[in-house]
């Protein structure tokens, strides 16, 4: 699927404005150059909306202002917005003439009215139609959203429309590990179009319902009735918390992101606020307290390792084993082991002398009896020496066995339990720190910050509810899945002894066996896929940041582990923390990396519509994610800065079909030199590519009224 | 070591009395557990140590099959990971049983330590609640006591 023309009327910012996307395969880079504040993330919402309606938005929508903020309800209370959307879907079909493609086009429109109400608007489900354009005319097309989710899968809808910001989020410190794992997850499975399998999984799951319900009812009132019944019940209670799992993870997940926004946003409002040394504090605490709860998790770890070591088994068993020590030290002195005669023997025949001195030469007639003669015995030792040698193999291999006297596993927990109370101690003083610049942030007069705050807490209580539920549906489950299996297995030895059974014993279990090669499946291809995701990441990321591991680069790799975390490796295989240890312009390249590997093995043709790409991005690196980016995706859509083009002009020359540029009139006269004449809000567009300006958009340079601006 | 003595209880299942089974998976981190509440990375470790604890505290091997119902909790082919444990499981059956030629026999080792660790089980889980701290500490105190004791004497 390729866009080709987006209009918007009355979308926020965007009161009236058309945008065309490149569609040259050779220039397939679409430049859409705007300041900050001129509308780029606005376009992208508006994008989405059109094609996935109000659960694209921000918060689903919710409390989403659509139509313009300086609308005046005075002259029209009821606004409405539009977007429109045209794109093309090609089609290949492998014929015997060779493959033949075919191409259509559509327009998707999305309407919706808000009713302003002085401060407050309603709006009212938005409507979507869409239409089939051909040369005759236009055909409606019924139901629009099943072109949609085949061409633009809603579950990738992040993949293809980035914002560079907010792609950070599949590698972010901040967030739940949890929360991270699950974005990647979700984005590789939906590439891979799971749902059939899911589909499929749940339809045989169904099917085994009703071989269940065929039990009870040869059942009669007996225990295989009782146990039929009591396995339906299961099966209903765990789809029911199946759905309400997958909702307290979706709502921890959608908490634990506005925790983190109020917190950036507590951050930002401090720094404004002249407390940039609190703020500084804060911000150390809580790396402080980071890093010593993974200093913490790890000496747990180290713990736990003390009941998987040998130390724990030899100290215990020290008793036992000096009783089996002293037997193979008998056999030892007795010369039995090690077992050296067959290697001696073997030894001898290979020189052709024997240990008394006579000849083994096979040509002398003596040499040949006495040779044949200590092949015989060789042979015959070897028959009687297999135990031998595994005895020899258990003394020498057991040696770090050995009781040495000392308790060493004694001696590794003392060690463990000083490094698991020293951390705590540690601990406990970082969050006490940390609790006391909270109050001298409680105690500020800033009543922004202390309604931010309330905000805040409120969250992290909303966050903490959805994880403490979460889990508690995981151990229901789990009680669930256990009492299941006992009452399968129960049930299936009592129909055994039915006469009637058999039959209904072979179909529970040819349903068991296809729910199991299905769920096989599944996980194979979720394995070989994300195998595939990860190599193509890890080779965009590397051209991204020139990382030459010859050049003694600190990067060596990034891949996505089993646990679809996105990792990243330095030299001699030591983790990397994207948080820490990369700068803005490696995390923005991994996210990047990773975003353009999905919709490359996704093997879907779709845009990727990516705003503010290159920002915290210079040089060398900047200029090698465009050009990555340019070549690994099949419609590149940007929204740039100025500052983002500044030193990528020559490639944006040779790789952009069309550029634009949109212009907020606001910006007059701090940052635009002329005045636009226009009084309302709204993102104006002029013709003028990543070289020109004209008296519309040519901008002042002075960067700091810019920033202030921006702020 | 030869390879074909590296692991010769690879094709050997390892059981648990159904009755602890539970326990067992509760104090245990393969389900994702918290450390703290569950020391036993894996099921294996906490069978191992019900072996250890039952030979340390000479207790009688337990039946194990017939008519007590049990659990498969893996099999033996997770000897290779720690391929120590082989060498232990033999030396220990030397032990017990005084007969050096056992070692030819992995299915006599592991029915010895499975009646070991059926009778360890237990005790190791007593050792796991007992106490006022985490299942972690309980276990660590309970194991320190156990080789303290028996050093001191």
């Amino acid at each position: 699927m390729k866009l080709l023309r987006a209009e918007f009327e009355n979308f926020r910012l965007l009161r009236d404005l058309r945008l065309e996307f490149s569609t040259d395969p050779a220039r397939k880079l679409t430049v859409i150059r705007a300041a900050n504040e001129s509308g780029k993330t606005t376009i992208l919402n508006a994008l989405q909306w059109a094609l996935y309606g109000d659960a694209a938005l921000p918060g689903k929508g919710e409390e989403f202002r659509l139509h313009p903020i300086d609308w005046d309800a005075s002259v029209k209370r009821r606004v409405p917005i539009v977007a429109t959307v045209e794109f093309e879907v090609t089609k290949y079909r492998r014929s015997a003439l060779g493959t033949r493609e075919t191409r259509r086009r559509y327009r998707i429109v999305r309407t919706a009215f808000e009713e302003v109400d002085g401060r407050t608007s309603r709006r009212a489900h938005s409507e979507v139609k869409l239409y089939a354009l051909n040369d005759t005319g236009v055909t409606p097309i019924e139901p629009p959203e099943a072109i949609i989710n085949d061409e633009l899968p809603p579950d990738l809808r992040e993949v293809f429309f980035t914002d560079g910001d907010r792609a950070l989020s599949f590698i972010e410190a901040d967030v739940a590990v949890s929360t991270k794992r699950d974005r990647v997850q979700r984005a590789i499975r939906a590439l891979l179009g799971l749902s059939v399998i899911e589909d499929a999984i749940y339809h045989v799951k169904k099917s085994s319902a009703e071989v269940n319900k065929q039990a009870r009812a040869i059942g009669g009132g007996s225990d295989l009735n009782r146990i039929a019944s009591r396995l339906e019940t299961i099966d209903e209670d765990i789809a029911g918390l199946e759905g309400d799992l997958d909702d307290a993870k979706q709502q921890f997940e959608a908490f634990d992101e506005k925790v983190n926004e109020t917190d950036r946003t507590i951050a930002a409002t401090l720094r404004k606020g002249d407390k940039e040394k609190l703020q500084r504090d804060l911000e150390a605490a809580k790396r402080k307290i980071k890093q010593l709860d993974a200093q913490l998790e790890a000496a747990g770890k180290e713990h736990a390792a003390l009941f998987r070591g040998r130390a724990l088994a030899t100290d215990l068993l020290a008793p036992v084993l000096d009783e089996a020590f002293g037997k193979l030290e008998a056999l030892h002195d007795q010369g039995k082991i090690p077992s050296t005669t067959i290697p001696v023997l073997e030894n001898r025949l290979s020189l052709n002398v024997c240990i008394c001195g006579e000849t083994l030469d096979p040509a002398d007639a003596e040499g040949h009896r006495r040779r044949h003669h200590i092949e015989r015995v060789i042979a015959e030792s070897k028959r009687a020496d297999a135990i031998q040698e595994m005895i020899t193999d258990l003394y020498y291999g057991a040696k770090t066995l050995r009781p040495l006297g000392a308790n060493t596993w004694l001696d590794e927990y003392k060690k463990v339990v000083a490094s698991r109370d020293g951390l705590q101690d540690m601990r406990n003083d970082a969050g006490k720190e940390f609790r006391a610049l909270e109050v001298q942030l409680d105690a500020l007069p800033d009543t922004d910050i202390q309604g931010l705050r309330e905000v805040l807490r409120d969250y992290k209580d909303q966050r903490d509810r959805f994880l403490s539920k979460k889990s508690t549906i995981q151990t229901q489950l789990g009680n669930l899945q256990r009492e299941r299996q006992g009452l399968v297995q129960e049930r299936d030895r009592l129909l055994r002894e039915q006469k009637k059974g058999a039959r209904v014993l072979a179909e529970a279990e040819v349903t068991q066996d296809v729910i199991t090669v299905l769920q096989r499946a599944y996980d194979r291809i979720t394995k070989e896929e994300l195998a595939k995701v990860s190599d193509q990441m890890n080779a965009n990321f590397l051209e991204m940041i020139g990382a030459d591991p010859q050049q003694g680069a600190i990067i060596r790799r990034a891949e996505i582990s089993p646990e679809f975390d996105i990792l990243v490796y330095g030299p001699e295989e030591r983790k990397l923390n994207p948080d820490r240890d990369l700068n803005g312009a490696s995390r923005r390249a991994l996210t990047l990396a990773f975003i353009l590997a999905l919709t490359k093995i996704s093997e879907v043709e779709a845009p990727n519509v990516i705003d503010t790409p290159l920002g915290m991005t210079s040089g060398f690196v900047k200029r090698s994610i465009l050009r990555t980016a340019v070549r690994e995706s099949a419609q590149l859509v940007l929204f740039l800065t100025h500052d983002e083009i500044a030193g990528c002009e020559d490639i944006i020359d040779q790789a952009a079909g069309t550029v634009c540029t949109i212009t907020n009139p606001a910006h007059y006269p701090k940052m635009l030199v002329n005045n636009p004449g226009v009084t309302e809000r709204k993102a104006l567009r002029c013709e003028c590519n990543h070289r020109s300006e004209c008296p519309l958009c040519q901008r002042r340079s002075d960067v700091r009224a810019e920033l202030e601006m921006a702020s | 070591m030869a390879d074909k003595y590296f692991n010769p209880f690879a094709a050997i299942d390892i059981y648990v009395p159904t009755e602890f089974h539970p326990d067992v998976v509760r104090f245990c981190q393969s389900g994702g557990n918290p450390v703290d509440q569950s020391p036993f990375p894996r099921m294996v470790d906490l069978w191992f140590a019900a072996v250890c604890v039952a030979a340390r505290l000479n207790l009688k091997p337990a039946e194990i099959g017939g008519d007590v119902p049990t659990t498969k909790i893996i099999d033996g082919a997770i000897f290779g990971s720690d391929p120590w444990r082989v060498h232990t499981l033999m030396l220990l059956a030397i032990g017990k049983t005084g007969d050096v030629q056992i070692v030819s026999e992995p299915r006599k080792i592991m029915n010895l330590a499975s009646g070991l660790a059926a009778a360890g089980l237990p005790k190791v889980i007593e050792m796991l609640k007992d106490g006022d701290g985490e299942a972690i500490w309980n276990l660590s105190e309970a194991v320190d006591g156990m080789l303290r004791k028996k050093s001191a004497a």
